[in-house]
Parts: C-alpha cells; structure tokens; sequence
C-alpha cells in the first residue's frame, strides 16, 4: 500500500518548510482532482501538505481598481462574489460550467489552475503516458482523439488543460502571484501554463515548492460585457469540447480592445492573438467577427479523431464575439 | 369487486428507508471476519498470460492470498440456459492463461482490508504474450448470428423472412434505404456491483448480492460450486439499479464464492466504477440498414431490416435489434436479418430493451424517412400500417391499444400545430422540432409463487424471492395485496430478496410485475377460501378465535395456454421537441409525451417514474452515451463517470406521461403486461426525428453530439 505523509501546514513559512522537508512532496487545498489521481494511481506523493487553512483566501478590491482573489479562494466563492459578478461576468460564467456544486464548493483557485489533464491515457495508468511517465510514449497520438489538443501539441503529447475557469483569467490578463523557497514571484497568466513540448510531464511554470497564493485581475471595462461559452456533450457536468472566453471594448463604434481565449484545445488556455489583433480598430460587425474567426483558427492542426474542433471552435468564437459586442449574458 | 386491482397511486413502500439510508445494499451487510477482495484486470486485450509473480504480492502486508487460473479451487460449468441457471460470461473466470478482452479479471487479490487488497492488486506484476486486439467494429468479421440473448435460435432470433422482399421493392413507387448506427453503451447503475460470500462450511454459503434473478442465481451458484440448491442463500433486499446487468453472476462474483470457500472467511468484493466497464457488461454497438417500400398511399409493401452487432470472444450474445420488425407494421413482403462479429471487447449483456432499443432507433427514423418522401402525417403513417397481428406468430395481438397511444400522445403534445416543413419553426432565435416515433416491448411472463400471511393484528405479510432494483416492485406488490385482501396498504408488509422465500421469479424482460401479481392475488384469494371468510375481517375473527399465530397460504402463478392463441405486446408513442442552436451545434431537448399502453397499470406514479426513467436513458442514448475502446491497444478509453455522459437533470425536459388501453386480462389474472423497458425504446428515433424537423439534416448515427450537428 502507497503510505504518505499528511501534515497541516500553520503559515506560509510552515507550508514551505514542510514541503522541503520531504521529497516529492505536494500540497494540498481542496484536492478535488489530487485526490482522484492518488487513488487512481498516477501520483504517489510521499508527503501531502495540507494548506487549506492559510489566510489566501480573501477576495480584494486593489488600489487602481485591480481585484485580488486569493489562491485558497473556492470556486464558489468567486463565483458567488457580487462585485466580481458584475465586474467580470464571464469568470462566474466559466466557474460554473464546470465541474458540480458539490465539487466548485471545495476547489480553490490555484488548484483550479493545477488540475491536469483528463485525457483517458492520462488517468489511466494501464496506458503508456509521456505526461505521467516520461518517454513512455503517447497512444493517443493513434487513438482516442476526441478530448485532444488541435493547437500547441507536441509529438510527445496532445493532452488538453481541462479548467474553464482558466480560459476566462486568460481572457481577463490575469497575472499569478506565487510564494516560494526563493520568495514571491509574479507570473503572467498567458506564460502560467506550458505548452508541452519535449517535456509534457510540467504542465506550469510553478517551480516544486511554490504556493500560488493569488490571482490578481487588473481593470477592465469590456469585461462586463464579456462572454464565456462553453459546447460539450450534455448540459451540465462534461468538459468542454471547445469553449471561449471573448473580452471587446467597443467604443464610438470601434473595437478598441479585444481579447479571445479558447478553451479545451490545447495544454494550456489558448489566446488567437491574431484575431485580437484584427479586431482592434474594426467596426463590430458579422463580417469582421466571420474573419476574426476564421482567425483564430487558422493555425490549429486537428488530428483524425478531432478535426470537427476545428469548425466548433470557429463559431465559438463568432458567437461569443457576436454576443460580447451585443452587451454580453448568456452566450 | 374483491381481488380487482384498481391502480391506486401510491408513494414507494421502501422510499423511507432508501432515503434515510436504512436500506442495506450488499456491500454494506457487516461481518466481523470480512476479507476484502480486489480484482486485477488484464493490461491486454489479446493474448496470454506468461507469468504471474504472486509471491511478491502475498508477502505484502495483509495479503491473505492471490488467485490466479493456476490456484482457483474448482468451478464446475452451470447449465447455463434461462430454465436452470445462467451466467453472464460462458468461460469460468481465471479458468485458464488466455486473454480474450482489456479488461477481463486475471487475479483476484483477497486481504485483510479493502485498501490492501487494492494494493495488492495494484502491485501484482503479470507478464503477458500480446497479441494484435480486434476491437474496430468496421474492421469485423460478420457472420449470421445464432439465437439472440446467447440462447439457441430457437428462442428468438433477428433472421426471418415472408414474402419476396426484393421483387415486391422494386415495383413500389415509394422507397426509402438508410443506415443507422447505434453507440456502446455501458452500464452505470448507481450501485457499483457487489458481492459478500459467507461460506458456513465447505457445503453451506451464504451470498449477499443484488440480483434481478434471486432462484436463478440460487440454482447457479448450487451448480458452480456443487452444492446442494437449499445450501446456496440468496440475500438481496435491495437493487441499487439493475437494467438487466444484475441477473446472473458475473465473473468477479464467481470468483469471491470461490475464494470465500478457499479461505473458509467471508470475502467482499466490489467493482470500482473503473472495472465495472469491462466486467458489469454493455450493450453492443449496432449497425442497422433499413429499406421501406410502400405504395403512394403510404401502405407499404415491404420491409427488409439487417443489422449488425459484436459479442465477446467468451460469450454469444447478440443485441438483436431486427427482432422487433416484424412486431410493428403490416408488410406482405418481410426480411429481417442479424449479423454477428466476435471481437476482442468486454461481454455485452442485457441492457434495458435489449434488441428493441437500437432495432426501434432505426425502423422508427426509417419510418419518419418514408413519410418525409411520402409528404405524409408520421402518426397517419404508423396508424395506416398498424398490424393487427404478429407478423412472425401469425396470432392476434391482446388488448393493443396502440392506436390510441399515437392519438393521445399528438392530443397531449399539440402535434396538429406543427409545420410539417422542415426548419418552419423557430422560438427565441432556436430552430425548433417536433419528432415522434412508436414504442413497443413484448409482455411476458414467467412463473414465480408467493406466500401470504395474516397476523391477529390485522397487518398481513407477503414473502417471496422477488426484488426490487429501484423498479416499484415492493409498493406494487403492497398494492396488489392489499386491494386482494381488503386492507389499507399500510397493513402490508413486504419481504423480497431472500431464497428462502418462494421463487419471486426474474426481474427482467419487464416481467416483474406480470408473474408475480398473480401468484400474489392467488395466494390472498386462497388465504380467504382456506378459511371459507368472505372478507378479511372475517378471516381476521376466525384467526383470532383459533389462537393461532397466523393464517398463511402460497399460490404459484404461471402462463397458461394463452400464449398459443394471443401475442402479448405493449405499445407507445414518444412525442419531443427539440431546440437547435445551428450555429453552435447544441441541441435541448424541451418537451416530451411518452403515452404507454401496458394493460393494467397498478400503480400510476411508479408506472409513470419507470417510464420518465426509460425517457432519460433513452435522451442518454440519443444524444451522448457512448463507451469506447483504444483501436490499438484494445483497452477503455472511457471508463469513468466523467468520460461516459448520461443525461444530468439539465438534459432532461419535463416527462409527461399518459397510459392509455384496458387491462390485459387475456395475459394474466390482474391485466399488466410490466412497464420496465418499454419506455426507452423510440426515444432516440423521436429525438432524430426532431433535429430533422428542425434542421433538414438527418443524423443517423448515435449519439447525436455536437461534432454531428455542426457536420457536413
């Protein structure tokens, strides 16, 4: 039986003291998708180190206008905040598509941000996983494709990140504030998460030891009016196929600014800086949402078993272009 | 009239102690002596085991013992027909070295706690010959399949043939060819599959397990481990969900029987959600063609249905959805045939409407086809070729009132509104479509006896083998009682789930209900003749003066000769509405009218709940249920809650639900023909059929996600 180590960490100080007391060690917060991959056999963690109890948790309004959400900050709770609601509706949108209410009552934001991959060779160790055993080799490559990446793969793997929430911050500019051996540090949302390459076993830039201790939104005023929309299989309760967060500051009839992460197509949320680009400066029209689309997925290499992302994902973001710039809601 | 079931609506008899979490399921029944036993399923999909090191694992902490084919005590092979005994899967578990699907159970590790036969299992290095797994269904070799559900041709097969199909086609002025495919669909019942065996020496066991079959399992197990019938008890008081993967012993449930003996202690063992996958059955993917011919007024002439499903390499069973064809419309020229591949999967099995479910998807999207080419009414069509008869049997259907389903269910739903042009209706910016199909199960009956007694107190019991898997069995039961013998329900106690008790009879083929209401009103009546009491307070005096502890009487309820000159049929009709948001590819289903004819319904809210039940799993099956193997390695790749989607209460509309028809008194004494399965059969037909009436695009391959809505 795998036995490990459980200890309370009682400061940040304590938290990091205790993870570098052991060897492969870890933290845990919530540990809705830890907990799984313990018993599902993928991680084998010799000492877990509960940090559910530091202070990381406050929701705060910043000088300047910026919002600070506390890494140990539930998914419900920022959800369920009515300024951020009203400030950032889209993030509340992302949140509760995922995952259930059960689930977004535990989850923290930072392990919202380190959940992994869902990919079926992933979590199932019987298979051969490049993410999970280095150079082991990836089956999906000639298998099961539905869930997998059409931007950013590697031939080492083609694992997507499955969090919604993600794909709003990416949207948002979020920045990451992390705690660590060597002291804090701050890390951009769009570099925060990996893409695979040769080493598809780190999913962030999160060095062993780092506590992510925030996540900071800076102002925005075409977020109120921003959108997430997410396709998938049923209603409720599935990841998402494809999914988009689109942020457009329209004003005197221009798109002054745009933003467009899409969701559940790469190891990480995935900005089309090329149709961000376009937009600026462009009238809000069909035509230039059509091209922004065709934009964003210019560059995506769909494999066999998901090439149909390719067209989803494409008027995803015609959608939610076309509904932000209608004054956002329900996408 | 005494003894007339009247369909009082009534809340579940055992819903208090389901909620409250007084109900014992069996892995919860409590022994001081357990042992806890975890499987190990095989890493290939094809091949041979070469070497087990189970040495290393039994020297692990708490590791009692490690079962492989080289050391599991003896299983002899059980008779294996519905009559005496079944089980799931021909081959004996760990009989031998060779590996037939991913999946299937090499090891079983048994230790002292369920976290270290988990490891142990974990741990258990098996070093096998890999072989290259056929698992693509498009890659399969297919052969005219034998008898449906593993049993000889003789009990019910999808070949058949009247007429001259294709000389009677080719002179119709009106036709219609299409292929639909219908998904792998795993079983997920709520409650993972379970066992406890409790050997009291090596003669005697008791086993706590779930079961759709409690003598059938009683008579198996007897066989398999050589025991006297009356030595095997059977314990199942509750189903956590069965839909036909409860009704004989699965290999792992083999298995722990047989290390509980070995061991002389009792054992558990329990499938994770993971493993139920391979080891808790499927039902098999299909694919179907359908071809109609009819004359221009929508009269057809000819219907040929083939289709083709997989089984296991250890087990012949065929998803025999052809079978149902000749059930339905009225066709001078029939051909209806069934292929069957063997490949590398786990064992398909029973799925609730085995064969019906997938066989209705694609005649009943064939038959909205037709209309469609006819410019003709799908109600008007279905009525216009309703068969009197059965096209097979050549005998009269009893009681059919499906007639009135489609009638009722276009009344409920509004159907005259709609526009029969496709994408003519829109609400809210949404594409809307309205799509129907018929609905259809057969109604059996099998034998099954029951045991009622009367107490001084004025409360009486009824005890039989029976079960309960979430279906309404126990309030049913209570109902029929108390209505035979004149006594608020209240007064009824019910006993199921034991062997020891009269043979209850299978839950399964929708059969529950139709077998053992007779025995039950059988047995009340007798109670009242034995006593010469005209009613129960007359009994209840004589009772009492005679100072005994109880008055009891058995009756035993079988089908007579009434098979040889009716066919028994239940009928449908499913009416839903469909919202298409085209661009995104997304589709809600909005509204549904399920309207059954099942003779007697005895109790209208449980009858109602199995039927919205049928309808969500039939959304299920529509629009996202779908297992799947690696083509390569021939392993799950959807194995978890997570990946294998069913429709959450977000999926699914409002579910009205009517009954329509008379009682069924040709069938049996009460006139119920069972409602279990019927209610999922059309569903997915009447889905196509709306995203059709919709959109104009016609989606023929299950499940209908969004990849195939925003397709070419």
């Amino acid at each position: 039986m795998h036995n490990f180590a459980f200890s309370r960490a009682t400061s940040p100080a304590d938290a990091l003291a205790r993870h570098a007391a052991t060897p492969n060690a870890t933290f845990i917060a919530g540990g809705t998708n830890l907990v799984d991959r313990m018993k599902s056999a993928i991680e084998a963690p010799a000492a877990v180190v509960d940090i559910s109890r530091l202070e990381f948790r406050n929701i705060e309004r910043l000088p300047g206008g910026s919002w600070r959400i506390g890494g140990l900050a539930t998914n419900t709770a920022v959800a369920d905040h009515p300024e951020l609601r009203k400030e950032y509706p889209l993030l509340a949108r992302a949140i509760l598509s995922g995952a259930s209410q059960q689930i977004r009552n535990v989850a923290t934001v930072g392990g919202n941000l380190l959940q992994r991959t869902r990919c079926s060779y992933f979590t199932d160790p019987a298979f051969a996983c490049n993410k999970r055993v280095p150079g082991s080799g990836c089956p999906a490559m000639t298998g099961f494709q539905r869930s997998h990446a059409i931007f950013g793969a590697s031939d080492s793997c083609i694992a997507v990140h499955p969090s919604d929430m993600c794909v709003a911050l990416a949207a948002l500019d979020a920045t990451v504030e992390v705690l660590g051996p060597k002291g804090e540090r701050k890390i951009g949302f769009d570099e925060f998460h990996r893409l695979p390459g040769a080493s598809p076993d780190r999913d962030t830039l999160l060095e062993p030891g780092e506590i992510i201790t925030g996540v900071v939104l800076p102002p925005m005023p075409g977020a109120k009016t921003g959108v997430y929309l997410k396709l998938r299989d049923r209603a409720s309760y599935s990841f998402a196929l494809v999914s988009v967060a689109s942020v457009l500051e329209i004003s005197g009839g221009k798109i002054r600014a745009a933003r467009v992460a899409l969701g559940g197509v790469a190891h990480k949320p995935w900005r089309a800086g090329d149709a961000e680009k376009f937009l600026v400066g462009k009238s809000p029209t069909e035509a230039v949402f059509k091209q922004a689309a065709d934009l964003a997925v210019r560059d995506a290499k769909p494999l066999p078993g998901n090439a149909f992302k390719v067209e989803l994902a494409r008027r995803a973001v015609k959608r939610g272009l076309t509904v932000s710039a209608a004054g956002g809601g329900v996408a | 009239m005494k003894g007339e079931v009247t369909g009082a609506a009534a809340s579940r008899y055992e819903g208090r102690a389901k909620v409250t979490g007084a109900a014992t399921y069996s892995a919860e029944f409590k022994f001081a002596n357990l042992l806890y036993a975890a499987i190990v399923p095989s890493r290939i999909a094809k091949g041979k085991i070469t070497n087990i090191d189970a040495g290393e694992v039994e020297r692990m902490p708490g590791v009692v013992k490690v079962f492989t084919h080289l050391n599991l005590p003896k299983v002899y092979k059980p008779t294996n027909d519905f009559v005496t005994s079944k089980i799931y899967e021909e081959r004996l578990p760990l009989s031998d070295a060779v590996v037939h699907y991913g999946g299937q159970i090499v090891a079983v590790v048994v230790a002292d706690t369920f976290e270290r036969a988990r490891a142990g299992a974990a741990a258990l290095k098996v070093t096998y010959a890999e072989e290259k797994p056929s698992v693509d269904s498009a890659k399969a070799e297919y052969k005219t399949a034998p008898g449906a559900f593993g049993e000889g041709p003789e009990f019910k097969t999808g070949q058949f043939q009247k007429g001259t199909f294709a000389e009677a086609a080719k002179a119709a002025p009106v036709k219609i060819e299409a292929t639909y495919r219908t998904a792998n669909e795993l079983h997920a019942p709520m409650e993972p599959h379970a066992i406890i065996a409790e050997w009291a020496d090596a003669e005697s066991v008791t086993i706590h397990e779930h079961t759709q079959w409690v003598a059938g399992s009683q008579r198996a197990y007897s066989e398999m481990f050589g025991v006297a019938t009356e030595k095997v008890r059977i314990i199942s008081p509750y189903i956590g969900g069965g839909f036909g993967s409860k009704a004989l012993p699965w290999p792992h449930a083999i298995a722990c029987v047989a290390a509980a003996r070995e061991l002389k202690r009792p054992v558990k063992l329990v499938l994770s959600r993971r493993q139920m996958t391979a080891n808790a059955g499927h039902r098999s993917e299909t694919e179907q063609t359908v071809r109609l011919a009819a004359e221009a007024d929508g009269k057809l002439v000819a219907i040929a249905h083939e289709g083709k499903c997989v089984t296991s390499p250890v087990e012949v069973f065929t998803e025999n959805g052809t079978g149902v064809t000749p059930t339905m419309y009225a066709a001078p020229n029939l051909l209806t045939a069934l292929d069957l591949a063997v490949q590398n999967v786990p064992t398909p099995t029973f799925m609730r409407a085995p064969g019906e479910t997938p066989g209705m998807f694609a005649l009943e999207c064939a038959m909205d086809e037709l209309a469609l080419q006819l410019k003709m009414d799908p109600v008007k069509l279905r009525i216009l070729n309703e068969t009197k008869s059965h096209q097979r049997s050549g005998l009269p259907y009893s009681a059919k009132a499906f007639r009135e389903c489609l009638e009722t269910g276009a009344e409920k739903f509004g159907w005259a509104k709609r526009t029969q042009q496709t994408r003519s209706m829109t609400r809210d910016g949404l594409l809307v479509g309205w799509g129907m199909a018929a609905s259809t199960f057969p109604g059996q009956r099998f034998g099954a006896s029951a045991k009622v007694r009367l107490l001084p107190d004025g409360t009486a019991q009824v005890l039989t083998a029976a079960n309960d898997m979430g279906t309404g069995a126990y309030t049913v039961v209570a109902i029929t009682a108390a209505q035979s013998l004149g006594l608020p329900i209240e007064k009824i106690k019910v006993e199921f789930g034991d062997s020891r008790l009269p043979d209850g009879g299978l839950a399964g083929g929708s059969m529950m209900t139709a077998t053992l209401a007779p025995a039950v009103v059988g047995a009340c009546q007798k109670l009242l003749a034995q006593v010469k009491a005209e009613n129960v307070e007359a009994a209840l005096d004589i009772l009492r003066k005679s100072g005994k502890a109880a008055l009891e009487a058995t009756d035993t309820a079988f089908p007579g000769e009434e098979g040889k000159k009716w066919h028994f049929q239940s009928w449908g009709a499913q009416f839903c509405e469909v919202t298409v948001d085209e661009a995104i590819g997304r589709v809600r289903v909005t509204r549904f009218v399920s309207v059954m004819n099942i003779g007697k319904v005895i109790n209208p809210k449980t009858a109602a709940s199995q039927v919205r039940g049928g309808v969500a799993m039939g959304l299920g099956a529509a629009l996202m249920e779908e297992g799947a193997w690696d083509k390569s390695t021939g392993m799950p790749v959807v194995y978890d809650l997570a990946g294998y989607h069913f429709p959450t209460h977000a999926d699914v509309p409002r579910v009205d639900v009517f009954f329509v028809g008379e009682p069924d008194l040709n069938f049996n004494p009460v006139g119920a023909r069972g409602v279990g399965e019927i209610g999922i059969t059309g569903v997915a037909a009447a889905v196509a059929n709306a995203i059709y009436h919709a959109t104009g695009k016609r989606l023929r391959d299950l499940p209908l996600t969004p990849d195939k809505l925003i397709g070419g």
